[in-house]
């Protein structure tokens, strides 16, 4: 993750250029319908989207230019713990799949569980070993907490899961 | 009139008064710093408790809200790099690596002093140049509103990090996601689904941008020092250090006076404008991003400084300038007061009223903020590896209240990782914000002006308000230019 492949100017300015040319002939034609009848002479929904998508794809071009020529501004050395690339790619997808499990299983277990289960998961991959008591002590109360809070304060109804709503949450 | 005043000053100055000013400058202070709760939901909350009260006092305890959240939201910015409200997101920029240094309450301190300067500055433009600003206010339209804010868009420079071009291709992402949704004339753009059609909110946005990188790079990285809990250390601005920012607050002040009573603009734009022209003007400028003090007090007094002013259209015109000025209006009529040029004939002794109570407003202000700062500067000593999964379980309860919409949890979802993956691609993520909240209004105003002018984009510079922003466009696009140019030079040397 942190080779000059993936985060050098070059590649980035083609990533950049391309994701805006897809905007461009692919999102825009399908996904910005022009209305029948536009009043007088307004501009059209389309021009701004448009207009900044061409200039984002410019701007990509420019980066990738430059990087050819060896004048764009090359990307900082991140600051890690000496991890070895594997490592830092298991811990990026382990943190995407606590974020992907958390939405799928709210429906199910409902938001105050989700909650519980998703600060727990996140402490972990954080890699704390020193503040046991406080870790456990926030994944289960922290939610609670904050459950009363808004729902006293505000009184947001959080969404209950399929098979917790017997117990009221 | 100086009798009028005198009867004011003894109506307001009354225990009961103060007591509710005082509540409502805490409960705002509160409600700004968590995540993903907005002033907006203070004063809408606040309201049916109004309808019991009477006029002035209710008023007051409105305004105070206002002005406590638009503070408040500085304290997360600085502690937890979650701004709790938009208008602090440049605070964040500042305030965020102060703490990290541990100097989080020297950066409380000075956001206190230049949000108290700022709304006290921007009370009395209300109190004395109501009048002339509602004019100003007036001649505003489309043309004159897309150069301001094309103008405010510059401040992209100022906050692009090393790179300037990457700051371009940012403010590009953010202007483009800002179209998604529902158009001026009913288009729904890039609607991939039915929660789309209503465009993307700027708080999940916002916080998922700013906050939950922090939590990602602290997963995957895990660099030893960035778990230590930061020392408290220095709290106190020396007297050099404040004087060193008083331009910057003052100024500030002055351009949240002014933007704030042009409705529509708001706090945001204001604070982006002050921070832009603060970083580009002060002698410290290369170390604006990186904990630089002079930032937090323009940011912090422009903001602050839109609070009052926004309350001149809506007292000199009738007209609200945004959603809470809007709230305001209905606390107003339903108290049997109608805002506008007739309320200064009809209920003068209310208007001194008002005026008065918002002086005292920005004292309060002063003693909320000092007692407030005290127990909330200990969160920066919360190891990172604690602080910043409850920072995440914070903004996904806070977020979820706003709407009550799973949708907006997955933005914030979606948007941390979008964040953490610009951090690794080194593209600033400022900018991109920057853009995304001021995008609609450059988009509405663009569309708006050529309408007008039958397609003639030469609409865009025939006042003299349009000539003087496209001249000062050009001058800072020129100098940015030289500046980057020289700063590329010096690379190579």
């Amino acid at each position: 993750m942190h080779t000059s492949f993936l985060r050098s100017p070059w590649f980035c300015g083609l990533l950049i250029a391309a994701f805006f040319a897809f905007v461009i002939f692919a999102l825009i034609p399908v996904y910005v319908p022009r209305p029948a009848f536009i009043p007088g002479f307004a501009p059209p929904p389309d021009m701004w989207p448009r207009t900044v998508s061409i200039i984002g794809c410019a701007l990509g071009l420019l980066l990738f230019v430059l990087a050819l020529l060896g004048r764009a501004v090359e990307s900082e050395a991140l600051e890690t713990d000496h991890a070895p690339k594997s490592v830092l790619i298991t811990r990026f997808i382990g943190a995407m799949v606590v974020f992907i499990a958390y939405v799928l299983l709210l429906p199910y277990v409902g938001f105050l569980i989700a909650s519980m289960a998703l600060t727990g998961a996140m402490i972990l991959l954080t890699g704390e070993k020193n503040y046991r008591y406080w870790a456990i002590g926030l994944t289960l109360l922290g939610p609670i907490v904050l459950q009363l809070v808004f729902h006293s304060a505000l009184g947001t109804q959080f969404p209950v899961g399929i098979l917790t709503k017997q117990f009221g949450f | 009139m100086a009798h009028d005043i005198l009867y004011a000053l003894q109506a307001v100055a009354t225990w009961q008064n103060l007591l509710i000013m005082a509540a409502g400058i805490w409960g705002g202070v509160i409600i700004g710093a968590i995540p993903g709760m907005t002033g907006t939901m203070a004063v809408t909350l606040a309201l049916p408790f109004t309808f019991y009260m009477e006029p002035v006092p209710s008023i007051l305890l409105l305004v105070a809200l206002y002005k406590g959240s638009t503070y408040g939201g500085s304290v997360s910015a600085i502690l937890i790099k979650t701004p709790g409200t938009a208008s602090a997101a440049c605070t964040a920029l500042d305030g965020y690596p102060l703490a990290r240094q541990g100097k989080a309450g020297k950066a409380l301190n000075m956001a206190l002093y230049s949000s108290v300067i700022g709304d006290f500055i921007s009370n009395l433009s209300l109190i004395f140049l109501a009048a002339p600003l509602a004019i100003l206010a007036l001649r505003v339209g489309p043309p004159e509103y897309f150069m301001l804010m094309l103008f405010a868009l510059t401040t992209v420079a100022g906050v692009s990090g090393n790179s300037l071009l990457l700051g371009l291709i940012s403010a590009t992402f953010g202007l483009l996601l800002a179209t998604a949704g529902e158009d001026l004339y009913g288009s729904f753009r890039f609607a991939f689904t039915d929660d789309m059609q209503a465009g993307l909110s700027v708080a999940p946005v916002l916080i998922g941008l700013f906050a939950l990188p922090e939590l990602l790079k602290l997963i995957v990285f895990r660099a030893a020092h960035k778990n230590e809990a930061a020392k408290l250390g220095d709290q106190k601005v020396s007297r050099s250090e404040f004087i060193g920012s008083v331009k910057s607050i003052l100024r500030g002040s002055v351009i949240g006076a002014v933007l704030g009573a042009i409705p529509g603009i708001g706090p945001s734009a204001a604070a982006f404008f002050s921070y832009g022209e603060a970083q580009r003007t002060s002698k410290n400028g290369d170390n604006f991003g990186k904990g630089e003090l002079e930032g937090i007090a323009a940011s912090e007094s422009a903001n602050n400084g839109a609070c009052g002013a926004t309350m001149i259209p809506l007292l000199a015109l009738g007209v609200p300038g945004d959603v809470i000025t809007g709230v305001m209006l209905g606390a107003f009529m339903i108290q049997g007061l109608t805002p506008g040029p007739l309320l200064f004939q009809t209920n003068i002794h209310e208007v001194y009223m008002l005026f008065i109570g918002m002086l005292f407003s920005s004292v309060l202000l002063f003693f909320a903020g000092k007692v407030i700062m005290r127990g909330f500067s200990h969160v920066a000593r919360v190891p990172q590896s604690l602080l910043a999964p409850v920072v995440l379980l914070l903004c996904l309860f806070g977020i979820y209240s706003i709407a009550s919409s799973m949708f907006d949890v997955a933005i914030l979802l979606i948007m941390g990782v979008t964040g953490f993956i610009m951090f690794l691609l080194n593209i600033p993520a400022a900018p991109f914000l920057i853009a995304f909240i001021i995008g609609p209004m450059i988009e509405e105003n663009l569309r708006r002006a050529l309408a007008i002018s039958r397609g003639d984009p030469s609409v865009l510079i025939s006042s003299p308000i349009t000539m003087i922003f496209a001249a000062l466009i050009i001058l800072v696009v020129g100098l940015t230019v030289r500046r980057e140019f020289l700063k590329s030079r010096n690379r190579k040397a």
